[in-house]
């Protein structure tokens, strides 16, 4: 079954068109799991790639995300006892002291339409939370962000944490905001870093080997 | 009877009409009276219930309108900044206008080498020493925050002290939270010579920031009470930027951001009436690509040209505002005309107190030449502002009748008229260069950039800082060392 309409909708942000798409592909009885990675996450993709070339701003963006978003809870009650597959549990979240959450909460959609699970903990979150998060969530990505450069050590503290408990090498860490660098992320010793929402997503799929 | 002098029109912007700016204060009112703010300080929390206002959801308050009207009634209309040396330099009231630089950006230019890299604290010095040299640059703002201080826990007291130590003009500065900037208020009182000196005579503004939408952190209200308290002048704008902190449309981002310094208000002035209060959030707009807020977008200077009508038109209180900043990652045509925009329209609409100027990189990077070409556009925008004196000297006829009678070999440049007018009858730049090609060639072909670089390293190595008593400078280093 071809998902054309549905990707349509999806990258147009039509919601009510999207459901209904998701829908009739139910009742033609197609696997769930297909539908989400051959029509819903295949159409992210192409959001995601449009996005990144700057042909679509942040709102149309946001827009598919919460259609993709809406034909995923239609398409939950069908999958045969939880499951779903997605591409990844990631914990994410703002560091200890910093209270500025667009940035974070922008990664987390583009990720969550790549097909990831995140589990986001908000903004002003403390190490050992992160930690006991990463755990509980038995997490494949950290992903850290910070918009003050006096809040930044916190990454490096979280790190450290991780490390004390023989955690760090279960995990890959990538972490982003406004005063963070390539090279803050190498000296504090994070697997990666995203200059942006998009380029969260491609070194997110880069660490964990996802083409 | 005799008429008297023509008076000079001086240009001025205007953006809102009457109806406009009560509809958008209106609003603001709506928004602290139906949907209220979130007060995360159980102090503030405890004042504005105490006076009116209704809680709910644990933290959440609404606030009718009389609390809003009776604090724009008892903050000063006039807020009067001073240099370190006790001049009055800085009256805040009514049209004038001043131009100062930023804040805690994160990198930037190296004069040297041109690179871009993280800021040091002689960086904040060198910014200090630079705004203390140049004529159009009136206040000191940190630039940078450093990362080779020892403790980050006080980089603002460090970044205070060196500011202290590099320039005699007023300073904005910043603070983390009630502890830090109790040391940055005792270096105040060190350098003005006590705490009445200060209080009588503030040569600092705190600038402070409320999150949005409506949330009101407790370590920032500390700060504000503080001030508040001991009469040190503060601002307190949110991150209302339209389609990120707040709604797209400009209109439903000022309401919003008004709404929440009305709110910082009431709580500034429930905890001393009468403190001094810089009014004004600032609305910038987030790009829709990036995700970044603009420094170089058209949308702050029309947000902060409607903010001047709505002082004129119901507030009454100074404002705080932006200008000459960019989001170009180098200082480019860009970021000239960027800068440019912020600050003739800032001056033509009367702003108050002018910030962030010398930011490029949407205020991520610094720059010192940036400052500097400030400094240049600030005059030009002075100049254009003043107007056209209309009098009998400005019209000339002697000189013209002079030039007509002396005959072919005679012209204007050679006449007194023209020697005696021309510096206040034209506007002379330093920095922008109207050389011939030939001369400019043998220069060495330099552009603007090229240009105030060098003058920026000029002013820092010969401009003189008048320097601070060394009783002074050894209580604040027995200060920094005891944190």
């Amino acid at each position: 079954m071809s998902y054309q309409t549905l990707l349509d909708a999806v990258i147009k942000g039509d919601i009510k068109t999207a459901k209904e798409e998701t829908l009739k592909a139910v009742d033609a009885s197609q696997n769930a799991q297909d539908i989400l990675d051959q029509g819903l996450i295949e159409a992210m993709n192409v959001v995601g790639d449009n996005f990144s070339k700057g042909a679509i701003f942040v709102p149309q963006m946001l827009r598919s995300a919460k259609t993709m978003q809406e034909c995923v809870e239609v398409l939950k009650p069908h999958f045969q006892e939880n499951a779903m597959t997605t591409k990844g549990n990631i914990v994410l979240g703002t560091v200890k002291g910093d209270l500025h959450d667009i940035g974070k909460n922008l990664v987390g959609m583009m990720l969550e339409g790549a097909g990831f699970n995140i589990i986001d903990l908000g903004v002003d979150v403390a190490p050992e939370v992160f930690v006991d998060k990463i755990k509980e969530a038995n997490a494949d990505v950290l992903g850290m962000s910070a918009l003050l450069s006096t809040t930044m050590p916190s990454m490096s503290l979280t790190i450290k944490a991780l490390a004390d408990l023989g955690l760090r090498d279960t995990v890959k860490v990538i972490i982003g905001g406004a005063p963070v660098t390539r090279k803050y992320a190498e000296d504090i010793g994070a697997d990666s870093y995203a200059s942006d929402a998009g380029a969260a997503v491609h070194e997110t799929k880069k660490l964990l080997n996802i083409t | 009877m005799k008429p008297g002098p023509i008076p000079t029109f001086q240009p001025r912007l205007k953006v809102l009409n009457r109806r406009q700016a009560l509809a958008i204060h209106t609003a603001a009112l709506e928004i602290l009276e139906k949907i209220g703010i979130k007060m995360e300080h159980a102090e503030s929390l405890d004042m504005l219930a105490g006076a009116g206002g209704k809680v709910f959801d644990k933290d959440w308050i609404r606030l009718p309108d009389y609390l809003a009207e009776e604090a724009l009634r008892s903050a000063p209309r006039q807020i009067a900044l001073y240099d370190q040396l006790g001049n009055k330099t800085m009256p805040l009231v009514d049209e004038n206008p001043f131009y100062g630089t930023g804040s805690d950006t994160t990198f930037t230019l190296d004069l040297e080498t041109g690179e871009r890299r993280r800021c040091i604290l002689a960086d904040t010095g060198n910014f200090a020493k630079l705004v203390d040299g140049l004529e159009n640059i009136s206040f000191a703002m940190s630039m940078g925050n450093p990362e080779d201080v020892s403790k980050v826990d006080y980089i603002y007291v460090y970044a205070f002290a060196e500011m202290v130590k590099n320039t005699n003009k007023p300073i904005v500065f910043i603070a983390d939270r009630g502890e830090d900037i109790a040391k940055i208020y005792e270096i105040a009182c060190m350098v003005a010579g006590g705490e009445d000196q200060l209080r009588q005579k503030p040569f600092l503004l705190n600038y402070s920031e409320a999150i949005s939408p409506l949330r009101f952190p407790a370590h920032v209200m500390d700060r504000l009470i503080f001030c508040a308290r001991k009469g040190i002048p503060i601002c307190l704008p949110s991150g209302s930027n339209a389609g990120g902190g707040a709604p797209v449309t400009l209109a439903g981002a000022m309401a919003m951001g008004i709404a929440e310094n009305l709110a910082g208000l009431i709580v500034h002035q429930l905890a001393a009436k009468g403190a001094p209060f810089l009014f004004g959030p600032n609305v910038s707009a987030l790009d829709m690509k990036s995700a970044v807020v603009s420094y170089g977008c058209p949308e702050w200077s029309l947000t902060q040209a409607a903010l001047a009508d709505m002082r004129d038109e119901i507030y009454g209180l100074p404002i705080w505002s932006f200008a000459g900043a960019s989001d170009s990652k180098v200082v480019d045509a860009q970021a000239g005309a960027e800068a440019m925009f912020s600050i003739i329209t800032a001056m033509l609409s009367r702003c108050n107190l002018i910030h962030d100027n010398g930011y490029i990189e949407y205020g991520s990077t610094s720059s010192l030449e940036m400052v500097t070409i400030a400094n240049e556009l600030v005059a030009m925008a002075r100049f254009f502002t003043h107007g056209i004196p209309v009098n009998e000297t400005t019209l000339a006829l002697d000189a013209l009748e002079r030039i007509k009678n002396a005959g072919p070999q005679s012209f204007f440049l050679m006449d007194d008229h023209t020697f005696e007018n021309f510096e206040q009858a034209l506007f002379l730049p330093k920095l922008l260069d109207r050389s011939r090609y030939d001369a400019w060639e043998a220069e060495g072909s330099k552009d603007l950039y090229t240009r105030s670089n060098e003058e920026a390293k000029r002013i820092l190595s010969e401009h003189q800082v008048t320097p601070k008593d060394d009783g002074v400078l050894k209580e604040i280093a027995d200060l920094l060392k005891g944190l």
